[in-house]
């Protein structure tokens, strides 16, 4: 679990990643600091000691300085950073749906064949191309 | 007994065979031996792996598919797998330790090889004949089409015998349609993919529920992952299932045959299970592993390795690609993934490209928004981040797939398996090391196949492309370290998978490819298992065992 300090440092450097932008909310808008990155440290607990070494190195007050800094000076602790807010922003149900992606949800199999099958004609009437074995 | 070391059903004390290995393979050889009162052992070094452990179908899937589900054992880690020395090799290599082998996490293509694939050296001038042709082999494809239930589309004028499907093929969707659009403007071939995917229930096995997530298991139960298929009906037969069982060495008797295997559980206890015949089942780096360990008097340069040809040979199929992204939305999320197209338009020879044979091409879709982005680190930020982030999942989320290129992979003793001088797994035991170099005609081919592949894309309309020449994270198809052949003097194994150097030492799974085709291989390896072993079963009265 993040600190209140650490927190704060990973919101300022969470919204230089993800601004608001394109009609879609910065990183903080849509809860990423406070909600979100909680959860997918704890499915990648993996990436959390690169994760804080990011932290670790981003407290430039300027924020958009201390992400450059992090990049250029552990490229590792950077791809943490990088994977868990993208991440984290993507479980948030709002962005799905500003996005336009469903998610992870059943969409049953279906046979689709009539779509297709009169282009397919050309396929077979263009004949075999395979080489037989040799006897 | 911890819980990862399980035994199913008291062990005899000596097995008819063993089997090593749980995966496509194994389950083949196990199901069938104890379908016919044969006493069968399986050693398998992983365990069980539940559907309902998957994530496809749940919100996390794309964060953890990158570590948990990720097909590297080497980036996975998980405790039934063994680490790989990569350092010399220009491709990783990709599987899964556990029942049902990697068929708990592969895409499930389902590619017979083409006749021609069985005779290189008389097509073609290189590689090697098989010993066998694809009229021996395809009776056995069929058989194992059913079992597996393989869903697809007959009638496809790219193989001699035009196969039908047990299963109607999955749908092709918005994807299939754009990229078969581009296809039908060349004039290229294309067909509904066929996988081992259900496409509509089969008996307890439900219908595919297109999560998208075939390469890092499937929640819904629907793919034809060897646990499901193959295993429960085995075990019912009284096969005996040994999880958690790491084999350090195949024992061999006075005469030099093998007599069974040493193995080491999760709790680090040792055993010994005697047997009369020994299957190998264990994967193209396993196998070799195995009987690079297994040295003895009898078999002093390891076993059956008297043409010092174990290990070498190693194909791994180089695999390039070409994503295109389109302005139409298409859904590029939903399964299957899995093939939804294939393409043989350019599989065989014809050397005015400037090398020999081909490959096979598959259409993928693209996944959800997080992708496999990773490797930030380094790259300019703006590039992936900012308000590029925002542009960039608009631009491609939905709206993108890849022609994937299976690149024919030629034989060559020198890309080879070998053992770790000082790298071990987690009981001890030396870990392999790969020595793999891609050649000058993989890479001819792939650039030649990929530029195609682009103007595919750009037939169908793409407005930008992104090609991908040697992917390092492909070495799915682990093959040829064992080789098939009929001469003892130039390869491992006979026709039949038994050693020439060890009678009653039988080896099923990809590690006997003569050659590696431009497939993926499952197809092939489950029907040549399925050859193999009913050999030895119609034969049971005149094969050689250890005890006699």
């Amino acid at each position: 679990m993040l600190t209140d300090d650490q927190r704060s440092v990973y919101s300022r450097l969470a919204d230089v990643l993800i601004p608001s932008a394109e009609g879609m909310p910065s990183a903080s808008e849509a809860d990423v600091p406070t909600k979100w990155i909680n959860d997918a440290l704890g499915y990648r607990p993996d990436l959390v000691p690169a994760f804080m070494r990011a932290l670790e190195l981003g407290t430039d007050d300027d924020a958009e300085a201390a992400v450059l800094h992090i990049n250029a000076s552990d490229s590792v602790a950077f791809d943490a950073l990088g994977v868990l807010t993208s991440g984290s922003y993507f479980l948030n149900p709002t962005v799905k749906e500003l996005i336009g992606y469903p998610g992870q949800v059943p969409s049953p199999a279906y046979d689709d064949t009539e779509t297709y099958i009169d282009m397919l004609a050309a396929v077979v009437e263009r004949g075999p191309i395979f080489r037989p074995t040799v006897r | 007994m911890s819980s990862t070391h399980r035994i199913q059903g008291p062990l005899p004390d000596v097995a008819d065979v063993l089997v090593i290995g749980a995966g496509a393979s194994g389950s083949v050889a196990v199901s069938e031996l104890a379908k016919n009162g044969f006493s069968v052992v399986c050693l398998e070094q992983g365990d069980w792996t539940p559907a309902t452990e998957f994530a496809g179908d749940k919100p996390e899937w794309e964060l953890v598919k990158q570590k948990k589900w990720h097909p590297n054992p080497n980036v996975r880690q998980g405790p039934s797998d063994y680490p790989i020395n990569t350092d010399e090799s220009d491709v990783n290599p990709l599987l899964y330790n556990g029942v049902g082998g990697s068929t708990i996490l592969y895409a499930a293509h389902w590619c017979r090889m083409m006749p021609s694939d069985f005779q290189t050296r008389t097509l073609d001038d290189v590689g090697d004949d098989w010993p066998f042709t694809y009229e021996d082999l395809q009776p056995f494809y069929e058989e194992m089409e059913k079992m597996m239930g393989v869903s697809g589309l007959g009638g496809d004028p790219a193989y001699p015998d035009e196969p039908s499907f047990p299963q109607p093929p999955l749908p092709i969707g918005k994807v299939g349609l754009k990229a078969a659009a581009g296809m039908d403007k060349l004039g290229w071939h294309w067909w509904p993919g066929a996988n081992a995917i259900a496409s509509k229930a089969i008996g307890h096995r439900p219908a595919c529920l297109r999560y998208g997530a075939c390469l890092t298991g499937c929640p819904a139960g629907a793919k034809g992952s060897t646990d499901i298929t193959h295993w429960p009906d085995a075990l019912e037969a009284g096969a005996h299932l040994v999880t958690g069982a790491r084999v350090r060495e195949i024992s061999v008797d006075d005469k030099g045959l093998a007599s069974g295997a040493h193995y080491i559980d999760r709790d680090g206890v040792e055993h010994h299970q005697k047997a009369r015949i020994v299957v190998l089942a264990a994967n193209g780096l396993g196998t070799p592993r195995l009987m690079l360990l297994s040295k003895s008097e009898q078999h002093p340069n390891g076993l059956a390795n008297s043409t010092d040809l174990v290990g070498r040979r190693l194909m791994m199929h180089p695999y390039g690609a070409a994503v295109g992204t389109y302005e139409d939305g298409l859904e590029s999320w939903l399964g299957p993934a899995g093939q939804i197209l294939h393409s043989m338009e350019f599989y065989e020879t014809d050397k005015s490209r400037g090398f020999v044979r081909g490959a096979k091409w598959n259409l993928m879709p693209s996944g959800g928004p997080l992708g496999m982005r990773s490797g930030y680190g380094g790259r300019p930020v703006d590039e992936s981040f900012g308000v590029n982030f925002h542009k960039n999942v608009k631009r491609v989320l939905g709206r993108s797939f890849e022609w994937g290129v299976i690149a024919e992979d030629l034989p060559d003793e020198s890309n080879r398996v070998i053992l770790d001088p000082e790298l071990t797994d987690s009981d001890g035991i030396p870990a392999p090391k790969l020595l793999y170099k891609s050649s000058e005609n993989t890479e001819k081919l792939i650039k030649w196949h990929v530029a195609r592949a682009v103007e595919a894309h750009e037939a169908a309309g793409a407005t930008s492309i992104e090609t991908t020449e040697l992917m390092r994270d492909c070495g799915w198809h682990l093959l040829g370290t064992t080789k098939m052949g009929n001469d003892p003097q130039t390869s491992v194994v006979n026709e039949w998978g038994a050693a020439h150097d060890c009678p009653n030492l039988v080896i099923i799974d990809g590690s006997v490819f003569t050659t590696s085709s431009g497939m993926n291989p499952t197809a092939t390896i489950m029907a040549n298992a399925l050859r193999s072993i009913r050999h030895l079963i119609e034969n049971r009265a005149t094969q050689p065992m250890s005890g006699e």
